[in-house]
């Protein structure tokens, strides 16, 4: 099994990536650490861990900034933490060449969905009775235009469910999952996109706990694997948000989304193969 | 001014100012919880890396929920010294206690400040649920 030396620079570059393409460290470390020789199911159970100390730490700024929404979190990890123990149950049961292909086709779709997020306009226009009656409505301080943003949720009866799924495929694939998370409180609740951003950060780490729950008792998360991943995947993390700000050039990202692309091609491939 | 005029306002930012405490309290139980996991495993890894390649580390926890690692963390530590692999443990326990007990601050803090009662029930159902989780085995 790879050692440290190994995993530590992987996981640091598995975050540098997932940071800098937008879609998270998960994405990037499975494949990563099946490189390396890991299996995908050893892989899963890693990342769904450290995604738990990247989203936590990047949920403990934007809450105390008053971006996320606890009211909307709280609702939403209702329906996340039945789906993402679900998800690793059938991650638990199924053969590693199916994993390999599910991975790389939802890698691909999130890969979409994040290239098509910005073709959409946010509208407040009529919020349901449901939603009223979860308060799901609040304030943020944009500082890039000085002033303070009102913002009223919808559908939440369409949200709750939806986010089953997302937390399924956390569950089943060790991700955060963020793309979808992001897309369903953006298209279908209307939230926008900096408090779904910011939110979704919070719930993914509650919905990461339910998963890695099956994942440990089923005794797949193995301390010298653990470790390394963790401190790798937040210390890429934290070089690529930071360096992530001070770009302007969209070519940058582009280039990381082609990674993304690749990786993607490449897990389902290697399912074909039966590698 | 009337105080009717008033009055609606000044209990809205009441009310906003004690979401907003909500939320640092919430943000630094966060913060606290990644920074002392961290801090555990990297000086776990430090440790070990430096007691040379004669000190592996565990490959297995000794449990299979969260509060087994818990507790025999705390049976190790009453038992001998610390030792690399133990901190490991260690940090990547209080990693998964973080948002649980996130979770049970909102649900106290829904309860008890905010007298939100929708929400101390909607926060306590995924306490409960969560708690399952970590008790399977």
């Amino acid at each position: 099994m790879a050692s440290f030396d190994l995993i530590f620079p992987v996981a640091i570059l598995a975050g540098f990536v997932g940071a800098m393409s937008g879609l998270g460290g998960g994405v990037v470390l499975i494949p990563a650490l099946t490189l390396l020789g890991i299996d995908i199911k050893h892989a899963i159970a890693v990342s769904i861990l450290a995604i738990m100390a990247t989203s936590s730490g990047s949920a403990s700024v934007y809450v105390r900034g008053h971006l996320s929404n606890l009211k909307v979190g709280t609702f939403l990890e209702m329906f996340t933490i039945l789906g993402a123990p679900l998800g690793a149950a059938i991650t638990l049961a199924s053969s590693m060449r199916v994993l390999s292909i599910t991975f790389g086709a939802i890698l691909l779709g999130s890969w979409m969905a994040l290239i098509f997020r910005g073709r959409r306009r946010w509208d407040e226009s009529g919020q349901d009775g449901f939603t009223r009656w979860l308060e799901f409505d609040g304030r943020y301080e944009d500082r890039a235009q000085g002033e303070m943003v009102h913002y009223k949720a919808r559908r939440a009866y369409l949200g709750g469910p939806a986010m089953f799924g997302a937390g399924f495929i956390a569950g089943l694939l060790g991700i955060g999952a963020g793309a979808l998370n992001v897309l369903v409180q953006d298209l279908v609740m209307g939230l926008p996109p900096k408090v779904s951003t910011t939110t979704s950060s919070l719930t993914i780490g509650v919905t990461a706990l339910a998963g890695t729950s099956v994942y440990l008792a089923a005794g797949l998360i193995r301390p010298m694997l653990a470790a390394p991943a963790i401190l790798g995947v937040v210390l890429g993390a934290f070089l690529g948000t930071r360096l992530l700000v001070r770009l302007t050039n969209q070519a940058v990202r582009r280039f990381f989304l082609i990674i993304l692309l690749i990786l993607a091609v490449e897990m389902i491939a290697k399912g074909i193969r039966g590698a | 001014m009337h105080s009717s005029d008033l009055h609606p306002l000044a209990e809205s930012n009441q009310e906003t100012a004690r979401q907003w405490k909500m939320d640092s309290i919430i943000g630094r139980i966060l913060q606290a919880g990644v920074l002392l996991s961290l801090a555990f495993v990297s000086i776990g890894l430090i440790w070990n890396h430096l007691a040379g390649p004669g000190a592996p580390l565990d490959e297995h926890f000794a449990g299979t929920n969260l509060f087994q690692i818990v507790a025999e963390l705390f049976k190790h530590l009453a038992r001998g010294p610390v030792q690399a692999g133990l901190l490991i443990n260690l940090g990547i326990a209080v990693l998964m206690l973080t948002p649980y007990v996130c979770v049970l601050a909102s649900a106290v803090y829904f309860g008890g400040v905010l007298k939100n009662w929708k929400y101390t029930l909607f926060s306590a159902i995924v306490f409960t649920v969560l708690s399952y989780w970590v008790f399977v085995r």
